[in-house]
Parts: C-alpha cells; structure tokens; sequence
C-alpha cells in the first residue's frame, strides 16, 4: 500500500548551545503520518516548535535525523525551489528564517507535483472586523476538498479563535515539551492537562458544546 | 460570450516566496468587477501582472482574445487598458485641463511640444473638457492640479486615464487617503462611468466595492480564495457578523 500523503518518519530536531557542553535548548520529535482530504489545527505556546514544525514539512529547515515524506517523496532530496509544490507554508514575515542549501539544486530531485499538495498557514491573521475569516474558512475547507492536507497553526487569544479551530478541523496536534500529540477532536485536547495549562481561561470555552 | 479580458493560471515568484498561485480571473465587457483581499494579499503584485509591469513566471493575460503576457506596459496602454495607481501620479504643476490634455491620444501624437501648441486647438480642449466633465472637474479646469483637495485629485487620476479612451479601466485602491465623503462622491463617479467602459477596481475596502462590482474575487496568500457577487459574499456567516454586515 502507498504511503499516506505526508509521512514524518521518525522525524527529530535538537537545536544545542555552548561549543563544549553541546547542552541541548531545544529538542522536538514527532513519528507521524497523515492523508490529504483534512483539515488539522496545530496548537502549542510560544517556542514549543510549531513553526520549526511547519519548516521541517515544507523542506527549509533540515530536521537532525528522520526523514519527511510527502506524495512518497522526501522533501529534502527535492530541488528548494520546488519543495512547495508539495508543501506551501504561508507565514508572517516576522517568522521568516532563512536556511542555506548546500548542494546544488541540479543534483536534486524535481517535485512531482504541479501543485501545493500541503498547506501549512502558521498563524493566520484572523480580524473579526472585516469579515475576511469567512473567505479564509472556506478557503480552507476548498483544499480540504481538493484532497489536500491542511495545517493551520493557532495560538489562540480569545474564544471565536476556539470557535474557528472548532468549526474547521478535523483533528489536532498539541506541540508542547519537546513532543507532538495528536487529538480527534478539542475536547480530547482540552482532556489532555498540559493542554488545558496551555489554553488556560479558554479551555472552558474549548469544551463547551459550540453555541452556533 | 468571451470575457473582454482574462486571466489564466498565473503563476509569480519572487526569489523562495510564491506571490501568485494559480490566479485565474474573467473580466466581461461591460461589467465592474473587484478585487479585494487584506492589505499585504497580493492584490497590487496581481494588478501588475495583469497591467503588464510583472511577467508571470507561467500562466496567460488575454485581453479582446490576444494573448498579452508580458507584454510591456505602454504597449497594453496603446491596446485600450488604462490603470490609475495607488500612490496618484499627476503633474502637480499643470492646471487640471493640462493634466487631461497631455494624456488624450491626439496629444501624445505630437512629439514635439506636445503641450504647447496642441493645447489651444479647439479639438483638444473639446475632448479634455468632455472628460472633466465626466469626472465632474469641468469647473476647475483652470486651477493647478496641486490645489485640488484629496478626492478632487482622485477623480482627476481617473480623468487621466479615461482620457486615452480606453475599454478597460483599471483603478488600484481608489479609495486610498480618502474620508468616507470622498468616497459617496467617488462610487458615484464610478457608478456613472460603468455603463461605459469596463472597470476592475483594486480595493481592501469590501464595503466599497459591495456596493459598486457586478462580480468580486477575494485574493490572499496570492491565490484567489473565494470569488461571488456581492450578495453571494456578504451572504457568509462570517461577513455577516463583521461590521459589514450591519448595513454599515
């Protein structure tokens, strides 16, 4: 059987300080795989990893050791203008990092998608004021149609941000403590008590039946 | 019927980042259409993919069927597309009857002083006034383009770009810097000049163009994400809980 569309294989990042105690500031390992047609919201606070995430898929950030399929096709042996016709990752300009590619690209491999076939919107700028968020939302769920796999990362502040992860995903990943958990729906999230920690006064609001 | 003009596929980047993806829009004869998107969505990128500044690095603008990717912008200007532009562009110094006159057709002609000579003609000033008097401009003719108040200014860049007569009119953000009286008088320029001439109108401002366009497209990320008359788009949920959805 074919793989699912986006597989992380035993996927690890360590991020060390100091050039003789090699001490570890910053570890994530997630072994997880993924199919298109879904929509998964990503949780987790502030240096969790999400967006290190988010850059291990789309191919710009090498992780340490393990290896990020998708459509079969490690994304990381893919010529770096190509990576995102297989994974897009849409960003603020505040958490654009950029990664020095060593080998040249005419040795890589050429995506075999025409298309974007993940999407990864790292905190997407929700303004209830102009009524965008609608067209965002059914953006969204037109990929989901489209078979493709969609991750939209939040860092929720206030309940309709709780409300817009409840309306659209279909599951949920909780980065946090250097690991990934994954969660069918937000009330299983909120049972999680590192997630409850994490949402704090919203985790009320996560488990209330939605009120539209 | 085949839109007057058409965009198919465009595809831009700029260095790692996609700008456009996958951006197909129609413009019929006739019609208003919008684009609209939040600030930083790639409406103006897109405007100067369609308008000729920009080459797509895959995809096609058509324009009456003719294929005109990439083509250079005042080669697209000469086909009949005028564009008005965000940040105004006019001669502060010319009175506004000259602003009009150097743009009409017969005064581009002339290479040679083309301001001098061509202006006193009675068939310039009868074009350019007829212009003017579309914008509703006719009665300040005489004054510096500089002494205009801010939505003056507007309606004349507009003025500028109908002069060459065009059969598309592309307006980027005209309602930028205006107050909302500027912008009353502004949609009913609009309003006035859409039997006439076929306009695609750039705006952030969706209770502009809800009012005004016959068809939106809603662009972000660089894609076009949701598309619909005005009606089919405030008729989201989310439009509706937003304040425009009280009537605002």
């Amino acid at each position: 059987m074919s793989d699912p569309l986006l597989v992380l294989d035993r996927v690890g990042k360590v991020y060390r300080r100091g050039r003789l105690s090699r001490e570890t500031a910053f570890r994530l390992d997630i072994d997880r795989s993924f199919a298109g047609r879904q929509i998964v919201g990503v949780l987790g606070p502030n240096g969790a990893g999400k967006t290190t995430l988010f850059e291990m898929i789309a191919g710009s950030n090498q992780p340490t050791s393990g290896q990020v399929r998708i459509a079969g096709q490690d994304i990381h042996r893919v010529r770096p203008r190509e990576r995102d016709r297989l994974a897009i990752h849409y960003h603020q300009s505040y958490q654009v990092r950029r990664f020095r590619h060593l080998r040249p690209a005419w040795l890589m491999e050429r995506a075999a998608s025409p298309y974007p076939l993940v999407h990864l919107f790292d905190e997407p700028q929700f303004n209830t004021q102009d009524g965008y968020i609608g067209f965002m939302l059914d953006f969204f769920r037109r990929l989901k149609g489209e078979d493709r796999l969609v991750f939209v990362c939040l860092h929720p502040t206030a309940p309709f941000q709780i409300d817009i992860l409840r309306e659209i995903c279909d599951r949920f990943l909780f980065v946090g403590g250097g690991a990934v958990r994954g969660f069918d729906d937000l009330p299983a999230a909120v049972a999680e008590p590192a997630v409850r920690r994490y949402l704090g006064a919203l985790a009320d609001h996560a488990e209330a039946e939605p009120t539209v | 019927m085949a839109p007057l003009f058409e965009a198919r596929g465009l595809h831009l980047r700029f260095g790692d980042r996609v700008v456009l993806e996958d951006v197909s829009l129609a413009f019929p004869a006739g019609t208003l259409s919008g684009i609209m998107g939040p600030n930083g969505a790639g409406k103006t990128t897109c405007f100067n993919v369609l308008t000729g500044r920009y080459r797509p690095d895959r995809g096609q603008v058509l324009f009456g069927g003719r294929d005109i990717t990439g083509m250079a912008p005042h080669r697209i200007a000469r086909l009949g597309i005028a564009r008005s532009f965000q940040l105004m562009n006019l001669f502060d110094e010319f009175s506004v009857f000259e602003n009009v006159a150097v743009a009409l057709p017969a005064t581009r002609r002339r290479v040679a002083d083309p301001v001098g000579r061509a202006y006193g003609e009675p068939a310039t000033v009868a074009a350019a006034m007829a212009v003017l008097e579309r914008v509703g401009l006719a009665d300040r003719a005489d004054q510096p383009a500089k002494s205009l108040p801010y939505g003056a200014r507007r309606a004349l860049e507009i003025a500028v770009a109908l002069a060459s007569d065009p059969q598309l009119l592309f307006l980027d953000e005209p309602t930028a810097g205006l107050g909302s009286d500027g912008r009353a008088r502004l949609a009913e320029l609009i309003r006035a000049l859409k039997r006439h001439v076929t306009i695609v109108v750039i705006e952030h401002d969706m209770d502009f163009l809800f009012g005004l366009a016959d068809e939106i497209s809603v662009i972000h990320w660089g894609q076009v994400i949701a598309r619909g008359t005005p009606a089919e788009l405030k008729a989201n949920p989310w439009v509706m809980a937003s304040k425009l959805g009280d009537g605002a």
